[in-house]
């Protein structure tokens, strides 16, 4: 089978040579771990580890629903340990250069008022995009590819929370919903505007969407507050690529998202990524609960890849069930940490390789 | 005389305006000003907390009712003397060293707040060094540790063992929450108390307290 025709099989429950070969990625930091545990230098970020390790191919329509143009970045002042910077999205942020995190610690956001909405944001989220100069040659390419193709549909919360931060969308969804709901409307009507040409145009295999809206006990807003303010905006976008065939929608969401699947499921996202299992994100309880209407990406706990085989091998007995129903493809929780050894994700993908029987494809040289 | 109920309401329902209505109609009245607060605006965000941990409220539902019950805190805050309000414990908070993220944390320091503890943030990425200096020097008697990362946890760990160190570990309750964090680490690095979301917080300091 090809990469696109076992990635099809696989969620649409048909039969398959083995489950597809993908992994999610590694923090910046880990790679940089591994360098010393016999990581080749040349792996420098997640695309050429993906190279290296050899998995599946797979493609994305390039375009974007989202800020265009982003806002300039700039260095505002720089310490012995740190940068504050103004990032893409306007927000500014304190960035360590000592190596000590690669996470940043967020200080102000750009999107407080309406008039920030207005002034600063809809200008940049104009709905008349232009697609690529070589859209033509794209289409042709894509008619004879052997990889699954998708398209992102972007974020309705997660943007949201980026440019308001947690604070402010969360009053806002409490003291002015109206607001809350004409932005999101305004992304949802980009988002159809940019991606229905290539719907028309391309067979397009899946979509992804990202919101990371949830802490480790549950989602930051209630089901009944998606319900309202994403439901059915994510129902028009997923109606429209329905339309055309697709019937893969990805989204990425950490944490515990156990709510919110049902109203993700009632809009016609169906596959949930990553599916933390910290935060009782199980692909297990997930197929168990809602049999066929979920698909799943994701699911094995990061934490066995730290505690080393045996609960690496634990792991992998738990979810082949799930593997072996099908509708699922199986990928570490999130991106691997350094704490994990380079000697034990190796352990893991043979493990997992030589269990769900995907052939061991080695390693690839330096592109 | 004040009316309390309609004033935890308020704070329930995050309706700031009504919150500052009943507060200053309360002050105005002649109400004691720690009256308003512990049986008007605590009650109220008491039930907030408690309907957080049983998910039936969500985030925005908690910001709001902090909200409401900051802005009547800052009317009753110029009328409350010394020794008005004896608060239920003085909480040291902060993310551990490495670590920057405070969503979590933050919403820990606003229901703890609201429960009558006094809060001293610490911020982000605070080092065991800041959490032995705010318990020397600011009365601290709680010290809450958070982490989102299974790299940073161990920060979690080594404050304590610098409390340890200090000789300060027997003077303070130590409280730890976090994404990777569970029961058996707190074990494992001998905290007293683990809180899996920011209303168990409440719960488990007056668990200890009792």
């Amino acid at each position: 089978m090809t990469p696109r025709e076992r990635f099809l099989a696989c969620y649409r429950f048909q039969p398959v040579d083995h489950v597809p070969d993908r992994e999610f990625g590694y923090w910046d930091d880990t790679l940089r771990v591994w360098w010393d545990q016999g990581l080749p230098r040349w792996v420098t970020h997640n695309g050429l580890a993906d190279h290296y390790f050899k998995f599946e191919p797979r493609g994305g329509v390039p375009l974007n629903v989202g800020l265009q143009p982003g806002f300039a970045t700039e260095v505002m002042e720089t310490h012995e340990r740190y940068q504050i910077i103004r990032d893409g999205n306007g927000v500014l942020l304190k960035q360590f250069t000592d190596g000590s995190s690669s996470i940043p610690h967020y200080l102000e956001f750009p999107l407080q008022t309406r008039a920030d909405w207005e002034e600063k944001f809809l200008p940049r989220l104009q709905l008349d995009r232009l697609y690529p100069s070589n859209w033509e040659q794209l289409k042709t390419r894509w008619m004879e590819r052997e990889y699954p193709l998708g398209i992102s549909c972007g974020s309705l919360y997660g943007w949201l929370r980026n440019w308001m931060g947690l604070e402010g969308i969360s009053i806002a969804i409490g003291t002015d919903p109206a607001w809350v709901d004409a932005m999101m409307e305004h992304l949802c009507q980009l988002t159809c505007a940019v991606i229905a040409r290539a719907a028309a145009e391309v067979e397009l295999d899946f979509a992804t969407f990202w919101e990371d809206m949830s802490a480790n006990h549950g989602p930051l807003i209630s089901p009944a507050m998606f319900r309202r303010h994403m439901t059915p905006r994510l129902k028009r976008i997923t109606d429209l690529l329905r339309d055309h065939g697709v019937g893969i929608f990805v989204v990425d969401s950490d944490g515990n998202i156990n709510q919110i699947v049902e109203p993700w499921l009632e809009g016609g996202v169906n596959c949930m990524f990553p599916l933390e299992i910290n935060g009782d994100s199980d692909p297990v309880k997930l197929r168990a609960r809602y049999g066929q209407r979920v698909l799943l990406k994701g699911g094995v706990d990061k934490n066995a890849l730290r505690a080393g085989r045996a609960a690496i091998d634990a792991e992998l007995e738990r979810i082949a069930p799930v593997v072996a129903t099908g509708g699922y493809v199986p990928t570490v929780d999130h991106r691997v940490p350094p704490d994990v050894t380079y000697e034990d994700y190796l352990y893991y993908l043979r493990a997992k390789r030589e269990r769900f029987g995907i052939p061991d494809p080695g390693f690839a040289d330096a592109p | 005389m004040a009316d309390f109920a309609a004033m935890q309401e308020a704070v329930i329902k995050g309706n700031l305006g009504e919150a500052t209505r009943l507060t200053q109609e309360a002050l105005d009245g002649g109400t004691a000003p720690a009256a308003i607060v512990n049986e008007g605006l605590i009650p109220g965000m008491l039930v907030v907390g408690e309907r957080f941990k049983n998910n039936e409220y969500y985030v925005p539902e908690v910001l709001i009712a902090a909200r409401a019950m900051k802005g009547a805190m800052a009317l009753v805050q110029p009328h409350l003397k010394e020794g008005d309000i004896e608060p239920l414990g003085t909480v040291a908070i902060g993310t551990v060293q490495g670590d920057l993220h405070d969503i979590g944390k933050n919403l820990v320091a606003m229901m703890l707040e609201g429960a009558g503890y006094k809060i001293v943030d610490l911020g982000v990425d605070v080092s065991p060094e800041k959490f032995i200096d705010a318990v020397q020097s600011q009365g601290v008697t709680v010290i809450a540790l958070s982490a989102l990362l299974t790299t940073t946890m161990p920060s979690i760990g080594k404050t304590i063992e610098a409390l340890n160190a200090a000789g300060l570990r027997e003077k303070v309750t130590v409280i730890i929450g976090g994404a990777p964090v569970t029961e058996a680490y707190r074990k494992e690095v001998g905290a007293d108390a683990y809180a899996p979301d920011a209303g168990s917080a409440v719960e488990a300091l007056k668990g200890l307290a009792a």
